[in-house]
C-alpha cells in the first residue's frame, strides 16, 4: 500500500480511528493486525520472510540476555547471519551470482549457479537493519530483551516506518507501544500537518521531477549535456522530496497515534560540507552506520590511515545497502572518497579560506553550500544511472555543457521550477529565518489555515496522481 | 468553496483557449461539424492532413488526433463526439499495441477529464482510471490537475496556431536506412478495449457511420503480425468494415525522406499518404 494512494488514507483513518476507540490493552494487536495487512497489500508472500526474521530476532533477544560469556555473542552471530542472509538471499543472490558468472567467463568457465527469479521484497533493507539493531542493542545490554512476541513482531512490523524507515532503534520505540496514548488534538493536528507537507513534497514536487527525469535519464543518449545536467540537479531533488516526503509521512502518522519517531531529514541541502551533509540525510541510516559498523571498525580511535579506511568502508557498505548494483557502490566510494579528502585536505582548505572567503562570512556560507550540492549531484549521476557505463557516459556529456535544454513539455518544466523554487523558499525559511516568522504555525488562525489551504489546492493542481511508488521502497 | 472557485475559473479559461492541444481536444468534441472525422494518435495528428481529404471528397474534414493517446483516449472522445452530432465517415487509425493491457493508456485519460462533467456519455471510460475516480471527481479542480500552464499558455500566447483543421505537420527528414524490427511479440490484450471497440464498430454499424479503419506504413520491415492489429483487422472482417492496412508499408512511402521518424511521415510524406487513404476511401465508396 503506497501512502500516496486514496487505499491508504481509508486505511488510515480507519486504523487511527480505531486506534483511540480502542482499550489500550488491545491497541498492540490493532497495529500489529493493520500493519500484516499494510504490508501484505504489496505481495502477500513476503510476509513470511518478515515472520522468519522476526521469530528469529526474538528468540535471539531473549537467548542472548540469558546467556553468559562466549555464548552471548554466539547467539548475536547467529541472529546477524540470519538476517543478513536473508538479505544476501532476497537481494544480493543474482547480483553475486552475475559477478561470479562474469569472472569465470574470464576462464572460459560456465557458471552453472542458477540465477533466482525472485521480487525484491519491499523494504527489507529498512527491516532488516531495525531488528539488527534490536540484538545488538540487547548484547550490548542498552535494551532489555522484549518477552511479548506481539509487542517485538510491531517493533519490526510498526506500518509507518515498515517500508522505508527511519530505522528505529529499540530504545526509542519499544517501550512506547506500552504506553498508552490518549487524543490530543494538538498532537493529532501537527501530525496532519506534517502529512499534508509530506504528500506536498511528493506528488507536488518529487513526482513531477520525476516524468522530466525518467524522460531524458532512460533515454541519455539522445538528451544533450545541458539537460542531463538539468535533470541530475532535478533529481537531486527529487530523491530528497520523495524519500523526505514518505518520512514526514511516516513521522506525521506515528504523530497522529502519540508516537514519536527519530527525524531523518534536516534539510540536507544546507550542508556546508558532506561531513555535514550526512548528519542531516537519512540520519536513522547514518546513524546506524555509525553506532554499529563504524564504532565496531574502531571509528577514529585508531591510526590515521585506518580511519580513513574506517569511513571509506562504511559509505561503500552504505552504498551496497542501498542496492545491488555497482552504480550504488560507486556512488558509495564517491561519497566515501569525499569524506577522506575533506579530512585530508582539512588544513589546506582552513589557510586557503583564512585569506579571502572567512573575512565575508556569508560568501564563504553560499559557496560551502553550493558546493557540497554540486558534490551531491555528481554523485547522484551514479545513483540514478542503471549502469556504470551509463553514468560515465552522463559525467562525459555533462562535462561538454552544450547542446538545447530538453522542454517538449513546458508544462512539466515549469511545474517543477517552480516546486523546486517554493521547496528553496520553504527551507530557506526554516533554516536561516525560523524565527522571523511563520506562516504553518501562525497564531492568526487565517492564515495558518489558509497556507495549509494553499498546500490541498497544490496538491490537487499540481500532484502527480499516478506517480507510482517511492524510490526507497525498492531498498 | 476554494475547490469550487478555482475549480469554475478554471473551467472557464479552460474553454477560452484559443490554441494547444486541449483546444483542440475541445473542439474536437464540442464544436466540429466536419463530415469526416480523422482520429487517432500521433500517427493520425502528424500524418493525416485534412485539406486532402476536403478537396478530394468534397466534403468537410477535421483532423481529431492527439499526439501520447491510445484507443481508449479515441473511443471515449467519439462518444463525445457521436452523442453531438453524427460525422458522414469516421478514420481511425489502428495501431500496434492498441489492445495492450498496460496501466498507461488510462492514466493517459487525464487530458479528457475536464469533460466529465457534462458528459455523461464519456464518464463509464472515465472512470476507470482508478477504483477512486468518482472520489477524486468530486472536486471541481481536480479535472483540471496539471493543467494550469497550459491553459494560462493557451489563453495568452499569440500567433497562429501549429495545426491546419488539427493535422500538425512534421518537418524534419530521416538520415537512416530501413531497419527490421521484431514486432510479433505476445502481450497480454485488455479485455476492456478489445470490447470497446467491438461496441465501437456496432456503434457506427447501427448509426449508419461509415468507418474506416486504416494502419500508416513505418519506415522499418517486421510490423504487421502484431496480435492487436490482428485482432482488429478480424473484428473489421467480422462486420464488414474496411481495413485499409499500409503496416508493411506503401510503395510510394519507401524513402527515407518523406519520414520525420520511423513512425511518422514529414509534411511531404504526408500528402502521399493522405491522397494514398483517400484513394482508399473512393475505392470503397
Amino acid at each position: 500500500m503506497l501512502f500516496n494512494s486514496f487505499h491508504f488514507v481509508f486505511f488510515f483513518l480507519i486504523v487511527t480511528s480505531a486506534y483511540f476507540i480502542l482499550p489500550h490493552k488491545y491497541r498492540w494487536l490493532l497495529l500489529l493486525l493493520s500493519s500484516c495487512y499494510f504490508y501484505m497489500a504489496f505481495v502477500p508472500i513476503y510476509i513470511l520472510i518478515l515472520g522468519f526474521t522476526i521469530v528469529v530476532d526474538y528468540f535471539a533477544g531473549i537467548l542472548i540476555e540469558n546467556a553468559q560469556g562466549k555464548k552471548r555473542k554466539l547467539y548475536l552471530i547467529y541472529s546477524l547471519v540470519a538476517n543478513i542472509g536473508v538479505l544476501c538471499v532476497f537481494k544480493y543472490y543474482n547480483f553475486i551470482n552475475t559477478n561470479i558468472g562474469f569472472l569465470l567467463k574470464g576462464f572460459a568457465v560456465h557458471n552453472p549457479i542458477p540465477y533466482l527469479s525472485i521480487l525484491l521484497p519491499i523494504g527489507l533493507s529498512f527491516h532488516t537493519f531495525q531488528a539488527m539493531s534490536y540484538t545488538i542493542e540487547v548484547y550490548r545490554g542498552h535494551q532489555k530483551a522484549e518477552r511479548h512476541f506481539g509487542i517485538y513482531s510491531l517493533y519490526v512490523m510498526f506500518y509507518p516506518q515498515l517500508v522505508a524507515g527511519p530505522i528505529e532503534r529499540p530504545q526509542n520505540l519499544l517501550y512506547q507501544f506500552r504506553q498508552k496514548y490518549n487524543f490530543d488534538y494538538d498532537r493529532v493536528v501537527s501530525g496532519l500537518k506534517l502529512m499534508l507537507w509530506g504528500i506536498f513534497k511528493k506528488l507536488v514536487i518529487a513526482d513531477r521531477l520525476a516524468i522530466y527525469v525518467n524522460a531524458v535519464y532512460n533515454n541519455s543518449h539522445h538528451h544533450s549535456g545541458l539537460s542531463l545536467l538539468v535533470a541530475t540537479i532535478f533529481f537531486a531533488f527529487q530523491i530528497y522530496c520523495d524519500f523526505s516526503g514518505y518520512s514526514d509521512i511516516a513521522i506525521g502518522a506515528s504523530r497522529v497515534m502519540g508516537f514519536t519517531l527519530m527525524t531523518n531529514f534536516n534539510r540536507p541541502y544546507f550542508s556546508k560540507s558532506i561531513a555535514e551533509f550526512w548528519k542531516r540525510w537519512h540520519i536513522s541510516l547514518s546513524t546506524w552506520f555509525k553506532d554499529y559498523l563504524y564504532i565496531s571498525l574502531g571509528g577514529n580511535k585508531v591510526s590515521i590511515p585506518r580511519w580513513y579506511l574506517n569511513l571509506f568502508i562504511v559509505f561503500l557498505v552504505s552504498g551496497l545497502w542501498h542496492g545491488a548494483n555497482f552504480t550504488f557502490i560507486a556512488w558509495g566510494a564517491i561519497n566515501g572518497f569525499y569524506l577522506v579528502f575533506a579530512l585530508v585536505t582539512q588544513k589546506y582548505r582552513n589557510k586557503a579560506n583564512a585569506l579571502f572567503l572567512d573575512k565575508i562570512p556569508v560568501l564563504k556560507s553560499t559557496v560551502q553550500i553550493g558546493c557540497t550540492f554540486l558534490l551531491c549531484c555528481f554523485a547522484w549521476i551514479f545513483f540514478r544511472a542503471t549502469s556504470m557505463e551509463q553514468g560515465w557516459y552522463i559525467v562525459h556529456k555533462i562535462s561538454s555543457f552544450s547542446g538545447p535544454i530538453y522542454h517538449e513539455n513546458a508544462s512539466i518544466l515549469l511545474f517543477s521550477i517552480f516546486g523546486i523554487l517554493f521547496l528553496i523558499l520553504v527551507e530557506t525559511k526554516k533554516e536561516f529565518f525560523d524565527t522571523l516568522f511563520t506562516l504553518s504555525n501562525h497564531h492568526n488562525w487565517i492564515i495558518r489555515n489558509l497556507y495549509y489551504c494553499f498546500l490541498i489546492i497544490a496538491i490537487i493542481l499540481a500532484g502527480v496522481f499516478d506517480g507510482g511508488e517511492f524510490i526507497y521502497f525498492q531498498f | 468553496m476554494a475547490d469550487f472557485a478555482i475549480g469554475s475559473v478554471l473551467n472557464h479559461f479552460y474553454g477560452t483557449q484559443k490554441k494547444g492541444w486541449d483546444y483542440r481536444t475541445k473542439y474536437s468534441i464540442e464544436n466540429t461539424t466536419a463530415n469526416v472525422l480523422l482520429v487517432g494518435s500521433s500517427r493520425v495528428q502528424q500524418q493525416y492532413n485534412p485539406t486532402f481529404f476536403e478537396d478530394r471528397l468534397h466534403t468537410t474534414c477535421y483532423n481529431a488526433g492527439r499526439d501520447g493517446e491510445t484507443f481508449l483516449y479515441q473511443y471515449t472522445l467519439l462518444q463525445g463526439v457521436l452523442n453531438r452530432y453524427q460525422p458522414k465517415a469516421i478514420v481511425l487509425e489502428c495501431e500496434n499495441n492498441m489492445f495492450l493491457k498496460h496501466p498507461t493508456s488510462y492514466e493517459r485519460l487525464s487530458c479528457l477529464l475536464p469533460f466529465y462533467k457534462n458528459h455523461a456519455e464519456m464518464r463509464p471510460v472515465l472512470e476507470k482510471r482508478s477504483p477512486f475516480e468518482k472520489l477524486k471527481l468530486f472536486s471541481q479542480m481536480y479535472p483540471y490537475n496539471s493543467l494550469l500552464f497550459k491553459i494560462v499558455i493557451g489563453n495568452i500566447s499569440k500567433g497562429e496556431d501549429e495545426d491546419i483543421k488539427g493535422y500538425v505537420p512534421l518537418m524534419g527528414a530521416l538520415q537512416e536506412p530501413k531497419r527490421q524490427v521484431n514486432f510479433d511479440k505476445k502481450y497480454t490484450m485488455d479485455s476492456f478495449k478489445i470490447q470497446l471497440f467491438t461496441q465501437l464498430v456496432q456503434q457506427c454499424t447501427s448509426k449508419h457511420i461509415k468507418l474506416y479503419l486504416t494502419c500508416s506504413p513505418y519506415f522499418s520491415d517486421g510490423y504487421g503480425n502484431d496480435q492487436s492489429l490482428l485482432l482488429a483487422k478480424q473484428i473489421a472482417t467480422k462486420y464488414t468494415v474496411p481495413f485499409i492496412d499500409l503496416s508493411k508499408g506503401h510503395p510510394l512511402l519507401q524513402q527515407s525522406n518523406l519520414y520525420d521518424d520511423t513512425a511518422h511521415v514529414n509534411n511531404i510524406g504526408s500528402k502521399i499518404l493522405s491522397n494514398i487513404i483517400v484513394d482508399s476511401l473512393l475505392q470503397y465508396q
